[in-house]
């Protein structure tokens, strides 16, 4: 069976919940969809099955932190942060309390489901609401260092995780990290978006004898600000390829910090709701295949740099 | 059947102090909601005095019972009561002014004595819900009071489901049923004007045991409440039956635009003169 990153994590918080007793998960009737089935089947003293409402399963896993529990509610992202938006931003964010939302089938790659299903915005809105941590962790070892975070930390937290299962990333785990060689044009990633960054760098782009770099960055919000500073010291040009909007995701909360370097966003389409379909043709439709990717970071890069012979040539 | 009894004395004078409080420092501070604070106090009262355990010098308290007030709009009700129980001692004036933590609605990360923040109804029931499956297996309760017009919020009913499921013991809802709302229906004489209508047999009907009570009466509130408290294998509801603007007859005439209003001096002075 191939895991999905929510498998692993309802399996992780399996295991630590044997020695940590503050852990329950509440699920909001997706326990064989979302992850939440190996922590329900270990650990029934400890699963609440919230029924198909979501704004109540978040409100209740809220009470319970505030006794001292650390909740985790698993359920669809999309279900988690449209339906259940205000119980988080009242009941976690403005109340402090640590509940962790495990939200899967996340991005646009939402197989037969479709455009309620997708949550292409999630990040906006759970990276603008005060004291929220963000993590879109791109493989299993992201995923139990994101959980060991959240778990050492006090704040609520999103875990955006996509439905498709990851193959593991090069490196060890952590909040942001090269996964090759550093280069002054860098392709930037969090979660899924960074496994099409890979794709795009290592396989097309040497094709054209074009060799960039690839910043992974699950750690969401906050930033993991000094870490990418550093990183970013040595970019000129970073594309970030991302699985939400353009508007509003990575990129958006990259150019926050102002870099010096130019941040071109590449990510679904803000005029887009998402539709049903299988993975590969999804991204072909829009442009993010990889070797489209490849194609169009050439095509940038080719421009801009004619354009600095241009400036040369005129100064 | 709805329990009436004699009235205690001395929670009927203190009551009406805090009555007299409320209407001050309403006034102090520019206004805000007279009519839902007056029709709630006895209630907050009476749980506070005569059924909560809880720890004034030490409010977080881990074997305190929790209230939430869900219908967070009649804070200064809340505060008063806390305040007379020595929680803290800054004025009532200061409700919902720049930099103090009487916030216009309550707010746990900066008030001692509020156990969860409120102010978006609909929210405080699964909440409650929540403190009641952390604390089972000690014998602490988790008291929710709800306001009738919010329980057209349809998460009210998503936790009223969730906790008839589970069995839920040691939480307990309790309505303020003063049959008002902001605006409501009034204004459309072919529809029930009834913030809910059949109340306590929608609630019975998901699963609750229901008692119904007069919302001023405290020796009555006492005793319904700890009945309430004794009910083994499922949640109970208090509905309370209240007067908007209890106290007060030109709030009570008016409920409407004593929901939340500012008011003259001089129409401060004529509500003094006409309470109780």
């Amino acid at each position: 069976m191939t895991f999905r990153l929510a498998d692993h994590c309802g399996q992780y918080l399996s295991e630590l919940a044997c020695e940590d007793q503050r852990i329950y998960v509440l699920d909001g009737d997706l326990a064989d969809s979302d992850g939440a089935i190996h922590f329900a089947t270990k650990h029934p003293d400890r699963f609440v099955m919230a029924g198909i409402a979501e704004q109540c399963m978040v409100s209740v896993a809220a009470g319970m932190a505030s006794c001292g529990l650390r909740p985790w509610v698993f359920s669809f992202g999309a279900f988690l942060c449209y339906r259940a938006y205000d119980q988080i931003r009242v009941c976690l964010s403005q109340s402090h309390q640590p509940v962790t939302l495990v939200g899967s089938h996340t991005g646009g790659l939402s197989a037969r489901n479709g455009k309620t299903h997708a949550a292409l915005n999630d990040i906006a809105l759970m990276a603008s609401l005060p004291g929220m941590n963000v993590w879109a962790p791109g493989d299993e070892n992201d995923l139990k260092l994101a959980v060991r975070r959240i778990l050492a930390g006090d704040k609520p937290a999103y875990l955006r995780l996509p439905r498709r299962p990851l193959d593991p990333l090069p490196g060890e785990a952590a909040s942001c990290r090269w996964l090759t060689e550093p280069q002054p044009i860098a392709l930037c990633g969090t979660g899924l978006g960074t496994h099409l960054a890979l794709a795009a760098a290592q396989e097309y782009l040497p094709l054209y004898g074009l060799h960039v770099g690839v910043l992974h960055c699950p750690q969401v919000s906050p930033l993991p600000q000094l870490e990418l500073a550093a990183a970013l010291e040595q970019c000129e040009m970073i594309f970030v390829i991302e699985d939400h909007y353009r508007f509003g995701g990575l990129a958006s909360l990259l150019q926050s910090l102002d870099p010096s370097a130019k941040i071109i966003s590449l990510g679904w389409p803000n005029d887009w709701s998402g539709r049903s379909g299988n993975d590969e043709e999804l991204l072909e439709m829009y442009g993010l295949a990889p070797h489209q990717l490849a194609r169009s970071i050439l095509t940038t890069v080719e421009s801009s740099t004619s354009a600095n012979r241009s400036k040369v040539l005129l100064s | 059947m709805i329990h009436k009894s004699a009235k205690t004395p001395s929670l009927a004078v203190e009551a009406a102090e805090l009555r007299r409080e409320i209407i001050e420092a309403l006034y102090a501070c520019s206004g805000g909601h007279y009519g839902g604070s007056l029709s709630v106090l006895d209630l907050l009262l009476t749980l506070y005095r005569r059924i909560l355990r809880t720890f004034p010098e030490s409010p977080r308290h881990p074997d305190r019972d929790r209230l939430i007030l869900s219908k967070g709009h009649s804070s200064i009700a809340l505060y008063a009561v806390l305040r007379r129980l020595g929680f803290f001692d800054r004025p009532l004036s200061s409700h919902g002014q720049t930099g103090s933590p009487l916030e216009g609605h309550p707010d746990m990360t900066v008030l001692e004595g509020i156990d969860f923040s409120t102010g978006s109804l609909g929210q405080g029931l699964s909440v409650g819900l929540g403190m009641a499956l952390a604390l089972r297996g000690t014998e602490r309760h988790t008291w929710v009071v709800l306001g009738d017009g919010e329980c057209q919020e349809g998460q009210v009913w998503e936790a009223a489901m969730l906790a008839a499921r589970y069995r839920v013991e040691r939480l307990h809802a309790v309505i303020d049923a003063n049959e008002f709302q902001e605006w409501g229906w009034n204004n459309s004489p072919e529809v029930n004007r009834q913030p809910l209508e059949e109340l306590s047999n929608k609630w019975s009907a998901f699963g609750w045991r229901v008692l119904e009570v007069d919302g001023h009466d405290h020796e009555a509130l006492a005793t319904i409440f700890e009945d309430a408290a004794s009910t083994k294998n499922q949640p109970s509801l208090v509905v309370a039956r209240t007067i908007k603007g209890k106290g007060y007859p030109m709030i009570e005439t008016d409920p409407i635009r004593f929901h939340c209003t500012t008011i003259s001096e001089l129409e401060h002075r004529e509500l003094v003169r006409g309470g109780e």
